[in-house]
């Protein structure tokens, strides 16, 4: 009997010892074994990696003009289960300050989401009230994360450079460069987002005690451009007047330093408001000084004349028999606007005579020519830091038929982009050397440090120093009496120039009837240039007769290069074209 | 003997007494130090976080600030103000510019004329 007892209490040892064994076993299995992943569910509930963002850096132009800039936001976002019951009460609270109506914001703040998006971007002012607002009156679930909105201060001015920013895809919050500086300069102005590991009570406060690991974000480095927003302003101006009152398809101008390559101003028509992208067209945010293909026309005309002179193919004193204004070639009649005799090369460019210009080039022969043409970089990309820029089309001489070469040296059957125009020009005011053109200036990190300065980048030499001066000298005469373009004439300032007048290439191939793309590229002062300009007009609305580079686009260089020598303060050391009475301004005679 | 028992049993012995108090008071004093020390850092995490959140409020209120100043110095804002207040301003006419020529700041022996070198010019 003692016996049994002891063995039934024996086994009822075992089983308890047993069922605590068990019990330490489990114990010791949630402890040590499953530690990582329970532990990894407790931290979870109550601690996150919170975001820190980095600043976008600003864009500005070479004189610390803001054209770029970010102003703060805050998305707002409801937590279902911290609003619980109380959603019309916060909605009566947060109505007014987000501009929903009462009832439809209580519909959307009744959710049992912990994470809902009410408005993406809120004003900060507006946000940090309606927290005081909130905390004012116990309520809560209600919260604001930081956010920015890109603006930019001038509107449409400089948009088609300076870009914008949208989603890669429509689900990511995160905005990114999608155009112009903004998508180029991507990787130097969004920066690289901090983050810090946070632990929250109940109630969603952060518990500072238990902060975890942390890291600083590096904001975006501010990038400074080449741009100089006074000559911007006065090119838009004169542009938009141009593209009002002649209705062009599309206006183009660009003024840029030939002895760096740096674009100081760059404007397209149409144009369109960054700020404000609703209804905007694609074909009004295309950067057209880049993207778009024309023929550059009677503008062309500098190649063959530099690179016949360079090659000594001709003299500057040679006499080349224009056909008296009909020139047979190929089974083709090639015409001059007048008949003209023998030329010399540089009554060739005043006058702007077709027949002169193809028998230079004929002279020269296709693969020298051809030569010319890609060593004044057309057809290939200039390299400038804007994206989409292309490469034009310039067809290798095996690609030629036998009238090719006559209508490439005036400037058809080759397609450029108005950046490459300016650049071409360049070489001649440059003293023959192509420069890379610099839309960049610096770029400097958020405490005002220089991380990278431009340098200006010779490309390569085109043509001996001399014949660019000759060159130069025969463009200025284009702007003299007898010339294609007096109305690109500055009063007190020798210009030279080229005007540019050619029909409108059909995309479906041909040529469109009555309709010309017509550009005046010059440079001044014409001794020792300080800027190049180009304007282009595509296709105004004026009858044929009138339609040309001298009369259409030459008359707006002319307002806008009085304009930048002006502003520049060039001294004017050429004879008034005033009269008398007006012509003796003091500025004339420099005091000793 | 009996009276020595007695003796023995009612004693107070102070020297243990005192060391268990003094380990009594030290863990309790410890347990209240941590708690107050736990209640310091609380406090001042919260300060931290003000603190942080007043600095992050002022840097998005300059951030505003500039963007505002950007915005309202910006040429279309001030294209319109002066628009608005009928402000006629005309460009300054070539007749009424006078030039300077650049003074010269070395000559041929290269040395700057400023005030405080004139003395070394032969």
């Amino acid at each position: 009997m003692r016996w049994l007892a002891r063995r039934r209490a024996a086994v009822a040892c075992v089983l308890v010892a047993l069922v605590f064994t068990g019990f330490s076993a489990r114990l010791i299995h949630l402890q040590v074994g499953k530690h990582e992943e329970y532990s990894a569910i407790a931290a979870s509930k109550h601690s996150f990696r919170q975001i820190v963002p980095a600043r976008r850096g600003l864009i500005t132009d070479r004189n610390g003009e803001i054209l770029a800039a970010n102003m703060p936001a805050r998305r707002v976002i409801a937590d279902g289960s911290h609003i619980k019951d109380k959603a019309p009460q916060v909605a009566e609270v947060a109505s007014p300050y987000l501009g929903i109506p009462v009832d439809e914001l209580t519909k959307l703040l009744t959710t049992t989401s912990k994470f809902k998006v009410i408005m993406p971007e809120l004003d900060e002012e507006k946000a940090l009230a309606l927290q005081k607002e909130l905390d004012k009156k116990g309520l809560r679930g209600l919260y604001f994360t930081q956010n920015s909105i890109r603006t930019y201060p001038n509107g449409p001015i400089l948009s088609h450079v300076l870009g914008f920013m949208s989603r890669k895809n429509p689900n990511d919050e995160v905005l990114v460069g999608v155009d112009g500086i903004e998508r180029s300069m991507e990787e130097q102005l969004h920066g690289e987002d901090g983050f810090r590991h946070i632990e929250h009570d109940r109630a969603g406060r952060e518990i500072v005690v238990y902060r975890g690991q942390e890291k600083a974000p590096r904001h975006g480095s501010n990038v400074e451009l080449t741009i100089d927003m006074a000559l911007q302003s006065i090119l838009e101006a004169e542009l938009e007047n141009a593209y009002r009152e002649l209705k062009p398809d599309t206006a183009v101008g660009i003024i840029a330093d030939p002895k760096t390559g740096e674009i100081l101003a760059m404007s397209n028509r149409p144009t369109f408001d960054p700020n404000n992208l609703n209804g905007t067209k694609p074909d009004e945010m295309k950067n057209r000084a880049i993207i778009d293909m024309v023929e550059p026309g009677s503008t062309f005309k500098i190649v063959v004349s530099s690179g016949a002179l360079s090659e000594h193919t001709i003299t500057e004193k040679t006499q080349i028999f224009c056909e008296n204004g009909r020139f047979l070639y190929g089974g083709r009649i090639l015409k001059d606007h007048h008949g003209y005799g023998s030329m010399t090369v540089e009554q060739i460019l005043i006058k702007s005579s077709n027949i002169g210009s193809a028998k230079m080039a004929l002279m020269m022969g296709d693969d020298k020519y051809y030569e010319y043409v890609r060593r004044f970089g057309f057809g290939e990309r200039t390299g400038v830091a804007l994206p989409g820029e292309i490469p034009g089309l310039v067809h290798p001489p095996a690609r030629w038929d036998k009238l090719t070469i006559t209508r490439m040296a005036m400037g058809h059957s080759v397609a450029v982009t108005p950046l490459q125009i300016v650049m071409g020009m360049s070489v001649i005011a440059n003293g023959g050397k192509l420069m890379k053109p610099q839309i960049v200036h610096a770029i400097k990190d958020e405490d005002g440090q220089e991380i990278y300065r431009s340098q200006p980048e010779v490309v390569r030499e085109v043509i001996p120093e001399a014949t660019a001066k000759f060159v130069s000298k025969a463009l200025t005469g284009v702007c003299d009496d007898g010339g294609t373009a007096t109305l690109a004439r500055v009063n007190g300032y020798n210009v030279a120039g080229k005007t540019g007048t050619a029909e409108k290439v059909n995309p479906k191939g041909g040529y469109m009837d009555g309709k010309y793309v017509v550009s005046f590229v010059g440079f001044m002062p014409a001794e020792d240039p300080r800027f190049v300009c180009l304007i282009m007009i595509d296709n105004a609305k004026l009858s044929s007769g009138l339609n040309y580079g001298g009369l259409v686009a030459a008359p707006v260089f002319s307002r806008v290069a009085e304009k930048t020598a002006r502003y520049l303060d060039l001294v004017p050391n050429a004879p008034s074209m005033l009269p008398i009475a007006l012509s003796e301004p003091s500025s004339r005679k420099v005091t000793p | 003997m009996s009276t020595n028992r007695r003796k023995e049993v009612n004693q107070i012995q102070l020297g243990p007494l005192f060391k268990w108090l003094t380990l009594a008071v030290m863990i309790g004093g410890c347990g209240l130090l941590f708690v107050y020390v736990k209640n310091q850092q609380h406090t001042l995490g919260q300060e931290t976080r003000k603190v942080e959140m007043q600095i992050r409020e002022t840097r998005s209120y300059n951030e505003v600030l500039l963007a505002k100043i950007s915005q309202l110095s910006s040429r279309p804002a001030l294209q319109r103000k002066l628009e608005q207040t009928m402000v006629a301003l005309v460009p300054i006419q070539d007749n009424s510019i006078a030039r300077l020529v650049p003074p010269a700041t070395a000559e041929s022996d290269g040395l700057l004329r400023t005030a405080a070198n004139e003395r070394f010019r032969p």
